[in-house]
């Protein structure tokens, strides 16, 4: 089939080629066929690298948590508080549609909410919940924290949202009707037929934002870095060998959180 | 019955605030863009005016933008066209088992996840062993499609889950060929499907950067270039209104789909009998869009 070619092709063989390199010799134009280990071996040495890898690993969780709390309300609003399937499919879409937009953009634009003359230390000022403007808002860990929850969190409210509707609605009235008071039904019947989404979810959003590299450079200003951002500095200084082998441990520490995530709940069975 | 209707009250105030926490830096950029000429990045607004989209137009940048813009916009056709066709002959091949089906699915899935700043570091090296230059028509549009595929895979396996295979099986007792069965028969059944594919394939490529970042060989693209215009130089104003047209392009295009798709509807529906099926179709394409 023409696609399964397009994906070796495009996919497979250069992921697997990343593995490669990772093994071989820098030179001044790339890299050679030589087989070294001294990739893994500066790696090793390297304490910015691990610092690194531990902060947008940790990072990633952070977003992931803040997104299954903030997200899960929006997904049971669509899901079981709209009742009529049209305008569920209407909300649904008007939410969805910044998937649609360019998340660089979606990026700038925080900029001007962000600054110390920003849209939020001005409103946080006319508030008087501070006096003096925040310099922590922009190019900080928290500026870049917050953009990417609002660039990812369609990645959780969506797979949960598929899931919640599917919940045949008698079997709440079932519930209620037997005596259980919301928190019970929210437990019993909710909670396990949202799992398999909140996992999914929670995948999404971790793998996306461990890889994450434009927005922390355009939120983080230089002052905030990533693996990702690593990765692409050992690019642009063409080494190659090194960007290859700290991808490496990139995709090792995604799998780290990917098997976790799976752990909370036993996908293949809930599916 | 009252608490019910409270929570379905305080969840519908906390969708609106969700709404402004998506769309308000968006709508921030969009007002800023419309500064007044002395006017600087963020607020007070200094007078209201066209300067900066007229130097968006007409600007120094003018030029490179256009051509950044025009490239992108052919590359995200060409982009939505491959996607449409492949995740076609992929989807087909799931409407029965066939050997490798779950690994093939995996490799998808793959697709899905792998960060594009990994697809397109090895793509550039994996080309430069090949010794062969990469470019935006040859290599870049590999790893676009790569993005889009995925999605529009899972667009067209939700068509075929509401498709009966009955309707195929007439026309062919009827005696029409297959070709003339696919063109007659399934092609007017599934092409909103295609539509929602090619949808995909196409903002996904007019919006990437990651994967296009190490690949463009000299041709730059129009998110390339405005990453360029963030991080090489001083950010004014007229990278709002570029901002926003382009957010504007992305959105016109979902528009255009929607409409279309309602209007199909609307027709089918006086067609009482497939009304439902059709909406289901709809339906199931919104749900499993995101999967």
């Amino acid at each position: 089939m023409p696609g399964s070619a397009w994906l070796i092709f495009f996919l497979l063989a250069p992921v697997l080629f990343i593995i490669l390199v990772s093994f071989w010799t820098r030179t001044i134009s790339g890299f050679d066929e030589v087989w070294t280990l001294d990739n893994y071996r500066a790696l090793f040495d390297s304490n910015v690298y691990w610092s690194q890898l531990w902060s947008s690993f940790w990072h990633s969780l952070v977003v992931v948590a803040a997104s299954l709390v903030l997200g899960f309300p929006v997904a049971y609003f669509l899901a079981i508080s709209v009742t009529s399937l049209r305008n569920q499919i209407a909300l649904f879409i008007i939410a969805l549609a910044p998937f649609w937009t360019s998340y660089l953009i979606r990026a700038v634009a925080w900029v001007p909410m962000m600054g110390r003359e920003g849209a939020l230390n001005t409103i946080l000022q006319k508030l008087r919940l501070i006096d003096q403007p925040l310099d922590i808002l922009l190019f900080s860990d928290f500026a870049v924290t917050l953009a990417m929850l609002q660039l990812y969190i369609l990645f959780m409210v969506a797979p949960i949202f598929f899931m919640l509707a599917q919940i045949d609605r008698s079997s709440l009235e079932a519930a209620r009707d037997l005596g259980a008071n919301s928190f019970q039904s929210f437990r019993e019947v909710i909670l396990p037929q949202s799992m398999p989404g909140i996992v999914i979810g929670s995948i999404f959003v971790f793998v996306l934002t461990m890889g994450e590299f434009g927005t922390v450079r355009i939120i983080g200003g230089g002052q905030v870095s990533s693996v990702g951002t690593i990765v692409s500095n050992q690019v642009v200084s063409v080494q190659f060998p090194q960007a290859a082998a700290s991808a490496v441990f990139l995709v090792l520490a995604m799998m780290v959180g990917v098997f976790l995530l799976l752990r909370v709940s036993n996908l293949r069975e809930e599916l | 019955m009252t608490r019910g209707r409270w929570t379905k009250r305080i969840l519908a105030a906390y969708f609106v605030v969700f709404l402004l926490f998506l769309y308000g830096p968006m709508l921030v950029m969009a007002v800023l863009s419309f500064q007044g000429p002395q006017g600087g990045i963020s607020f007070p607004m200094r007078g209201v005016s066209l300067h900066w989209w007229e130097a968006l137009v007409n600007g120094p940048r003018a030029d490179t933008i256009r051509e950044t813009a025009g490239r992108s916009l052919r590359l995200g056709l060409l982009s939505g066209a491959i996607v449409a066709v492949l995740a076609l002959t992929l989807s087909m091949g799931y409407r029965r088992r066939f050997r490798g089906d779950n690994g093939l699915f995996y490799l998808i899935m793959l697709a899905l996840m792998t960060p594009g700043i990994l697809l397109s570091l090895g793509t550039a090296l994996y080309w430069q062993f090949l010794e062969e230059p990469t470019s935006l028509w040859r290599t870049a549009i590999g790893t676009h499609v790569v993005w889009g595929l995925p999605f529009g895979f899972l667009v067209m396996v939700a068509v075929w889950n509401r498709y009966s295979n009955a309707v195929e099986e007439a026309s062919r007792d009827l005696g029409a060929g297959a070709i003339r069965t696919f063109r007659e028969v399934t092609l007017p059944l599934i092409w909103t499907g295609l539509l929602g594919a090619f949808l995909f394939g196409f903002t996904l490529s007019w919006n990437d950067y990651d994967r296009t970042a190490l690949l463009a060989g000299g041709e730059n693209t129009l998110p390339l270039q405005i990453f360029a215009l963030t991080i090489g130089s001083v950010i004014r104003p007229d990278l709002y209104a570029l901002g926003t047209a382009t957010t504007l392009v992305s959105l016109i295009a979902v528009g255009i789909f929607l409409v279309v798709a309602a209007l199909i509807l609307r027709r089918r529906r006086a067609a009482p009998a497939t009304a439902d099926e059709e909406f289901g179709i709809l339906e199931s394409e919104v749900v499993q869009a995101e999967r």
